[in-house]
This record gives structure tokens, sequence and C-alpha cells, in this order.
């Protein structure tokens, strides 16, 4: 989908985080100026690795704990102040709820809370409990709940109040495969209503099969930000052309001209090259009467390029540290910052 | 806010009556206004007397041991399992969270106050023992203590573990009972150093003799309207200082 001119309804500007463990003096920072920023209606990815800072950062936006420095906006309002929470819905990770409480109930608690006009939460409750597939389950008390109930009722607590934005910290972790199939389902449907999803994340098949623009932060740093595509390397892609009654004049004609990579010998032999080059090199291989075997397009996973972007961070994570995290350079061939 | 203040509030009593410790400490207060019964029978004047000083002692007792056990475990629970990140994403201030909280929690007190006063009643009715006003005020005024001890439980659990905050509770509980002591001792000291010390105690930490009539109305003496009054104005005075000092500890509180 298409985010170009849309609204910012996240906005974070070099925010730094401190930590002091214990008593000491010894200062612990967390988050190193960081800034990104999120568009209207669309799903935000947010990825890094345990330990990373997402979940801090998730916190600083939902005022549970204050930035050391710099400035966090959610939808024009500084995350300090109360009255965005109105708009704003918030999945926790592994969330707990009174286990006394019904589905039910819950989602009445959350309503009041929310300011939902008493006339209204009855009709808000079930829908809600409809719209997650919980309305069989609703009067069940929670602790009878599964994990994939309960992260449902989580997603429900969080809509309870009509809102804009929803963040998300690690909506998947530790769903069984269906399980992490209908919250997928439910972050779709959000975003074709129109939400904007912020999801915190590890798990990087999940990020590429929802994300529109995703954040990488590693050791406390952004390394990434932008739209996935850009992220995974599309214009880079290689390609494997296998090939067989070849001569060896094409070959070399293809090393050489399109910057071909060869792979194996005899009959039947592999080239790598790049994928803009695969057009002509077909056209040359099958004017010369060589047999096309298959076209394969390769394509580093994410987990490929964030792997490389963590491994990055950890060889120099000082060097990181005094440069801007908004300029600095991606993994791969990928930009520190796409401005799409 | 009042909405979502007793929104808190009434979760807090439907999370505080499901915990076994309320139930263990009013098993132990009705026992122990029970054991008065017995101890009474020990002694062959003032019986009734007996049987209702040990009533009202176990019942201030174990209304601030549910104050400062219950209280306390509910806040730190909030923290610890992370209700409280879900309620504080909804346009609900930290300060009306701890109101909803200490609300929820002075409700709760009263209310196993309630049942340990009915449990009291009916054993001085059964034993024969004279009930009128000044058992009334007596409660009244348990209720009063309890409103300042909650608060002070309120206050400590705000900032600190459930432990200390315990202890710390528990401290100013002995202390607040002995501060009138604490300042007479200061008048007699000889050390010039000691008195502002002991006067500053005394000014700082509750005075909860006020709201103890014990004697008065077990021995049916009159109590005067204006030690009662005092007694309400000083309690809700204190309990406001020590929310609003509760209130604006937990505002700045990282939830790690």
């Amino acid at each position: 989908m298409s985010t170009e001119a849309a609204r910012e309804v996240v906005r974070v500007e070099d925010v730094v985080k401190d930590f002091r463990p214990g008593f000491g003096l010894r200062v612990k920072r967390v988050l190193h100026g960081i800034s990104f920023d999120v568009r209207e209606g669309e799903i935000f990815g947010f990825v890094g690795p345990n330990g990373a800072g997402k979940t801090t950062t998730l916190k600083v936006l939902m005022g549970l704990i204050r930035a050391t420095s710099g400035r966090a906006e959610i939808l024009g309002s500084h995350v300090g102040e109360r009255e965005f929470h109105r708009h704003v819905g918030f999945l926790p990770e592994n969330p707990y709820f009174y286990s006394f409480l019904t589905g039910r109930e819950i989602l009445h608690f959350y309503a009041k809370l929310s300011g939902v006009p008493a006339g209204q939460r009855e009709e808000r409750v079930e829908t809600l409990l409809d719209w997650v597939g919980l309305g069989e389950a609703g009067d069940a008390r929670l602790k009878t709940y599964s994990k994939g109930m309960l992260q449902r009722t989580g997603i429900a607590q969080a809509l309870v109040h009509d809102l804009d934005v929803i963040f998300l910290d690690e909506p998947m972790s530790g769903l069984d495969p269906i399980g992490r199939m209908e919250i997928r389902n439910l972050i779709l449907r959000l975003r074709s209503e129109g939400k904007t999803v912020f999801m915190n994340t590890h798990i990087l098949s999940d990020v590429e099969m929802l994300c529109d623009r995703v954040a990488v932060i590693v050791h406390g740093r952004i390394r990434y930000e932008g739209r996935i595509e850009t992220f995974l390397g599309k214009n880079a892609r290689m390609s494997e052309v296998v090939v067989s009654g070849v001569t060896p004049e094409v070959v070399q004609s293809l090393e050489e001209s399109l910057g071909g990579e060869l792979r194996g010998h005899g009959e039947r032999i592999a080239i790598r090259l790049e994928e803009k080059h695969v057009g002509e090199a077909l056209q040359l291989l099958l004017s010369t009467g060589a047999d096309v075997v298959s076209v394969t397009p390769e394509r580093a996973s994410l987990e490929e390029i964030f792997l490389s972007a963590v491994q990055q961070g950890e060889s120099d994570p000082e060097a990181q540290g005094a440069r801007r995290s908004r300029g600095l350079r991606g993994p791969g061939n990928a930009p520190g910052r796409e401005d799409s | 806010m009042i909405l979502r203040i007793w929104t808190i509030g009434h979760n807090t009593i439907r999370e505080a009556v499901r915990n076994k410790l309320l139930y263990t400490l009013l098993f132990f207060a009705i026992a122990l206004i029970g054991t008065g019964v017995l101890v009474s029978t020990l002694s062959y004047v003032e019986g009734e007397r007996i049987l209702q000083d040990v009533g009202l002692a176990a019942i201030r007792l174990m209304s601030v041991g549910i104050a400062v056990f219950v209280g306390v475990g509910l806040i730190h629970g909030e923290v610890e399992r992370r209700t409280i990140y879900t309620i504080l994403s909804k346009p609900v201030s930290r300060v009306e969270f701890l109101l909803g909280k200490y609300v929820g929690l002075v409700l709760t007190t009263w209310m196993m106050l309630g049942v340990m006063a009915v449990a009291f009643a009916g054993v001085s009715l059964g034993y024969g023992a004279p009930l009128d006003g000044g058992h009334a005020t007596a409660f009244l005024l348990i209720g009063m203590e309890l409103l300042v001890m909650v608060a002070v439980a309120t206050l400590f659990s705000a900032f600190t573990t459930p432990m200390l905050a315990s202890l710390f509770t528990v401290g100013v509980y002995l202390l607040g009972h002995l501060s009138r002591n604490l300042r007479q001792l200061g008048d007699q000291a000889d050390a010039e150093a000691v008195r502002p010390v002991v006067s500053f105690l005394f000014e700082v930490l509750p005075d909860l003799e006020s709201f103890n009539v014990t004697l008065e109305a077990v021995h049916q003496l009159p109590i005067s309207p204006d030690v009662v009054v005092t007694a309400i104005v000083y309690g809700l005075g204190y309990t406001v200082v020590l929310l609003v000092i509760a209130s604006h500890l937990f505002s700045r509180r990282d939830f790690r």
C-alpha cells in the first residue's frame, strides 16, 4: 500500500533512555538517541533482537517510562500527556489480565476506563468479542483461556475505544501456527479498516508478510528505517540461470559482458548474475540454441539481512554511537533511512 | 475521573476478596474475639470489659494487618503482572490509578472491619456485655485509623518493594502508637540535641493514639465530640498529605 505523503502519527526524535541499575552511580544507556516516524494507515514493524530496546521504546511511547532526553509524540501530542490515549490502543508482550474476570467482564472494565459511554458499552463489547472470535467464550473466566485466546482478548481490549493507532508488543510471541495466523489476519483487518499498526517483533517472517515499513534497532540504535522492499535489497537481487548445451564461447561472453558467475561444469551449468541482466542473458542463450532449465531469483531473506545488521552492530558498537542514528547506513546495500 | 477511580477501586475489591491472606487474617481476628470469652473467665471481676478489650485490640491489630499485607501486595502485583501496562495505556492517569487502588483497599478493609464488628457484637451480646454508642465511636475511629494506615501502605508501595513497604508500614504503625510517649521522652531528655529530633518525629509520624478510644468505649466513659471531630479531621488531613506524596512518587516511577 502507498504511504506517500501520509501524516505522521508517531514521531520519535533523538530519544535517549538511561537506566541506573541498583543504587550505584553507574548508568546504563539503553536507547542511544533513536529517531523514526510512523505514518497513518501503515503497518510499521519495529524489528530487533532481544534486548535491542524495542520494548523500552514502546514503554516510552506509552508513557510507562520517561525518556532521559529527546522527544516522542503520538498524534501530535507529547507522550507524557493523557488525552491522546483516547485514540491509542496497546497490547503488551504476553499480556496478563485479571484471571478472576470473564472475557466479557474484562472488556467492560477497559471500556469504562476508556470512557466508552454507558449506553454503547454493551454493543461495543459484544462486537469486539465477535470480531476477535471470542463470542462464545465471553462468559468463561480468563484463567481458562489459552494463550491465543488471551492474545485475542488483549487485542480486543486495545480496540475497545475505537482507536486510530494500535501498538503491539510481540503479538505473535509464544503462539502456535494457527494462533499466529489468526493474529496476522486481525492485524491485516485493522489496516484494511484504516488503523495504523505499530508492531514490535523479532519474528521476521511476520515482518515480511505484514509490514509496509520497518525500523531495525540493534543495541539501542536504529540501523535502518524505510520500506520493507528496500530493506530486502530489491534492486540488487541476483538470479541463477541453469542451462545445458551451452558453448564455452557463450559462457565466456556471459562472464565478461554481463558479469555472470559460473558455477559447476559439464553438460549442465549454473550462471549467477544480477536480475537486471537476466533478460539479456536469456536472449543470448536461446539464440545460440542452449537449453534453459530454470531461472531462479535469489533474494537475501530478511533474516540474513537482519543478522548482518546485528553482527555489524556487535562488531562496531562504539563507532555507531558516535554517529547520529538517522544517518546510519543500513545493512548490505540498504540505506540507513529511506524517505519514501 | 470519578468513574475511572471507582472502576479501578471496584476491581481492587473484587481482587482483594479473592486473597486467601485476607481470610486468614479475618479468621484469626474472629478467633481472637472469641478467645476474649476464655480470657475473661480468668478474672472474677470486669469479665465483660476484658472480653471487649481483647476483642477491640484484636480488631485493631488484624485490620491493620489486612491493610498492610493485602494492600502492599495488591499494588505491587499490578506492576509485577504488568496489568498496569494496559490500564495506563487507557486515558487513565497514574494518580487516578493510585487513588483507585487506595479507595478499593480502604473499602475492603472497612468491609472486613464491618464483619469483625458484627462478630464482636455477637460475642458481646452472647456474653451479656453492654453495647452502646461508645463502641460505635470506637469502630468509627478504627475506620479512620485504617484510612491513614492504608495511605501509609500506599505511599510505601508506590516506590519500593512489597517487603520493604510492609516493614516500613508496620514500623510507622508501631511508632505512630508510641509517638506521644516519644514526645514525653524527648521533653524529659537531658541532651538538648535530642529534643528537636524527637519533636520532628512527633510532627511527622501519625499520632495513631488519636484514634484509640477503646478504654472509654469498654469502660463506658463519655467520649467528647471534640475528640472525635479532631481525630476525623486529623485523619483526613494526614491521609490527603500522604496520598499527594504517594501520587508524586508514583508519577515519577519507571515501570521497567
